[in-house]
């Protein structure tokens, strides 16, 4: 760092001598020496700018091009009946009239508003409990670590889908177990009042990446205020409840607004799991399947982007009531 | 504290760059580009969907073709069919459709009525149609234009395992005579003579079986002009049959039902497997059915035939061949098309794959050179050409969601949730809902 700093300063002592023989040969006032050397100072930032934007470029024109055209593109398109194959069609507001008599919207809403709320504190629930295990000092810490890890990366893979397909079936692993100790299993993933569930258990399996942000937390606690808080007489819950939690509030609320918004947009396992139906009779139909069935599956393209900017309203606003929220129960410390 | 105040930006910024991700799942996916074309020479797309065999069969006929065509080359895409209709749509929209592909059911006139399919009377001088059966024909025919030219025929029918009859000591019905309570006695029967994995019928609900079931009743699933054309007493009837063969242990119980619907490979279906007796299906499914299940499978004639108001079953073609309408080689991708249906070369590779051929010159020429399976097949079909009713209706644009709805509320009823009844009228609704929206 410091040697980088170094090259930099020679640099702009540098450059100043060059450029003033130059100025000094059109001559000039002492004013004309200070409007030099803003104008000198404009150049390098105009420089050093034109090097943001050549460094900013491929970011910016993927951000253009494939996120924020395809939205406003969307955003278009859920005023219009456009079938794909036809030209778009300007119809107003009738897609967004039409999702609140949409019987199969409310069930979709339903199954994923209850995932997520089911799904969302038992994941970080299970990850702050794990991560303060771990926080304790096992041995192998780094192991352990990589372990609770993988599900992370894993869980929302095809692969790992048709795994718990197989898993959760009427001849699947789970059902041998509880044959194996007499009891009879259900047909889990093909039940419509068990299907949901073992995507949620799915989900809160994925524990590791909030974890391992937990652990991280964990870590920057400085001990000495447990150290204070033993010589006062805290016993070990009163230090987890008054020390451990509250310093950990930023974290909690960061891994609480990222796995929600991840959760509102399930639809790997959904799609995997019921072939793409959301069945059985619509028990896994997840907003986002939702969207996409209406989108691909029959062609309604106007109808799936109507549905998709209200998931993206709905999202903003339980993004916005947990931020409004956060103000009354994390505690920054400064 | 530093690391509180990062966490909070860290936490703002990364909330934010999630929203804003939400609504990708909207973009136009690009498809291949156009492959190169060398010295003037014309490259066509054939896209179909399938499994390996298929693909196999169908590129030695390719083969032949290029061959014999030279200055022609062919690109297959073979696809697996639970994602060959979403990737076609993606590729139609992108104005980068196969030159030549597979479609079928309601899917010519869905394309069709949207202006995605070539008109063949443009390239009538290079493809025939004279040698085509008149009712497999009708299937690619709509508002007055031919839009597909059929791969071959099909009926919609009873697969039967004798093995299993003679494990539980039940006779092969009179499939001339019997009627839905005969097919309801046997798979009962049938279940209780068996192990208990073993079922007298598969759950026989589905698009096609409800069409059967109203043809006999002198209805049928849609109206000539588009509309919903089942009555709910009709649905009902349906449901209540079959949910108390479901419930009695004629057909699996619903968790099973359920979970097989997401299963379409022969392999995994409960009559590939050799655990049931009867199976409503379509006639070319056979052999796949045949081999996955190393049984004599037979074929008959659906129950009620003669002992309702009029014949249910009906030749269909199982497919057509279709042409982008954007395709820069209509007149090559025609004589692709002419290749596959007319002549006997073609048909010596793909034999019955695609339904019994709808060429009768092609189908008399490779009769003898049939294997036993498709001979069977293709015995039964010409058995009951006489006798089939009038050519499917086939449903209108938007009637593609009609099997979804219908296995939704399938689940709804076999889990018991929803009443027959209830289940019947929402039935009629929905797909009524789905035409108007189409």
């Amino acid at each position: 760092m410091r040697a980088d700093r170094g090259t930099a300063m020679s640099e702009t002592t540098q450059r100043p001598s060059e450029s003033e023989t130059g100025d000094i040969a059109g001559g000039g006032s002492p004013a004309g020496f200070v409007d030099r050397h803003r104008r000198k100072r404009g150049s390098l930032a105009k420089r050093e700018g034109r090097a943001v934007f050549i460094f900013l470029g491929p970011w910016f024109i993927g951000l253009v091009g494939i996120t924020i055209g395809p939205i406003l593109a969307s955003l278009y398109l859920s005023f219009t009946r456009y079938s794909l194959l036809e030209p778009p069609e300007w119809i107003g507001l009738d897609n967004f009239r039409r999702m609140f008599e949409d019987e199969r919207f409310y069930a979709a809403l339903q199954v994923t508003v209850t995932y997520v709320l089911v799904s969302v504190p038992l994941q970080l629930a299970l990850a702050l409990a794990l991560a303060f295990f771990l926080d304790r000092g096992v041995r192998g810490l780094a192991i352990y670590r990589s372990v609770y890890y993988l599900p992370s990366l894993l869980g929302t893979s095809v692969a790992i889908a048709i795994l718990w397909r197989q898993v959760f079936g009427t001849e699947g692993l789970l059902n041998q177990v509880l044959a194996m100790v007499g009891i009879e299993g259900e047909a889990w993933v093909s039940h419509p009042d068990y299907a949901l569930g073992t995507l949620i258990v799915l989900n809160v399996w994925t524990f590791g990446s909030p974890m391992v942000i937990f652990l991280a937390g964990l870590r920057q606690i400085p001990t000495m205020y447990y150290e204070a808080a033993e010589v006062d007489g805290a016993g070990g819950f009163t230090k987890f409840w008054r020390i451990t939690i509250p310093l950990l509030t930023p974290i909690i609320f960061f891994n609480l607004v990222l796995q929600l918004i991840g959760a509102f947009q399930t639809f790997t396992q959904a799609f995997v799991i019921s072939g793409g139906t959301g069945g059985p009779s619509d028990a896994t139909l997840f907003y986002t399947l939702y969207v996409y069935q209406r989108g691909f599956g029959s062609f309604e393209m106007g109808y799936a982007s109507a549905l998709a900017w209200f998931l993206l309203v709905l999202i903003a606003g339980f993004t916005v009531v947990n931020f409004w929220a956060a103000k009354r129960w994390v505690h920054y410390g400064d | 504290m530093m690391r509180c105040n990062d966490a909070r930006a860290f936490g703002r910024r990364a909330a934010g760059c999630a929203m804003v991700t939400t609504l990708l799942m909207v973009t136009a996916c690009g498809g291949d580009s156009d492959s190169a074309e060398a010295g003037g020479d014309v490259t066509l797309r054939f896209a179909w969907w399938g499994n390996q065999e298929r693909a196999e069969l169908t590129q030695q006929a390719i083969d032949v073709f290029t061959e014999e065509n030279p200055n022609i080359g062919i690109e297959p895409e073979s696809v697996d069919f639970d994602s060959y209709f979403d990737r076609l749509a993606t590729s139609v929209a992108a104005d980068d459709a196969p030159d030549v592909f597979t479609l079928g059911g309601a899917y010519p006139r869905e394309y069709g009525d949207r202006g995605a399919l070539l008109d063949l009377s443009t390239v009538e001088e290079h493809l025939s149609l004279d040698n085509i059966d008149e009712a497999a024909l009708s299937n690619g025919f709509f508002s007055g234009v031919q839009y597909g030219v059929p791969t071959g025929v099909n009926t919609y029918a009873v697969v039967a395992n004798p093995e299993v009859f003679e494990e539980a000591g039940v006779e092969m019905p009179d499939d001339d005579t019997w009627t839905w309570d005969d097919f309801v006695e046997i798979a009962q029967e049938i279940s209780d003579n068996t192990p208990d994995d073993t079922y007298g019928a598969v759950d026989p609900t589905g698009s096609d079986a409800l069409d059967l079931y109203s043809r006999q009743r002198g209805e049928s699933l849609y109206t000539e002009d588009g509309e919903v054309g089942i009555s709910e007493e009709t649905v009902q009837d349906w449901w209540d049959m079959t949910s108390a063969m479901s419930e009695s242990g004629a057909t699996p119980p619903a968790s099973i039902t359920a979970e097989l619907a997401g299963q379409a490979a022969p392999e995994q279906t409960l009559m590939g497997r050799g655990l049931a007796g009867m199976q409503l299906d379509w006639s070319n499914q056979l052999n796949a059915l045949r081999s996955a299940s190393g049984a004599p499978l037979e074929l008959l004639r659906a129950p009620g035939e003669t002992s309702n108001e009029a014949p249910g079953m009906w030749l269909q073609a199982s497919q057509v061949y279709a042409i982008g309408a954007n395709t820069d080689h209509p007149e090559e991708a025609a004589q692709l098309v002419d290749f596959l249906v007319n002549s006997v070369e073609a048909a010596e590779f793909t034999k019955a794959d695609r339904g019994i051929p709808a060429n009768s010159e092609v189908l008399e020429a490779i009769t003898p050179k049939l294997d036993e399976d498709t001979t069977v097949q293709s015995e039964f079909v010409a058995e009951v050409t006489p006798e089939v009713g009038d050519a499917l209706i086939i449903g209108p644009t938007g009637s593609t969601e009609t099997p979804f709805i219908l296995e939704r509320l399938n689940d709804e009823v076999l889990f018991g949730r929803v009443g027959t009844a209830d289940a019947a009228s929402q039935f009629v609704e929905r797909v009524a809902e789905e035409i108007d929206q189409g």
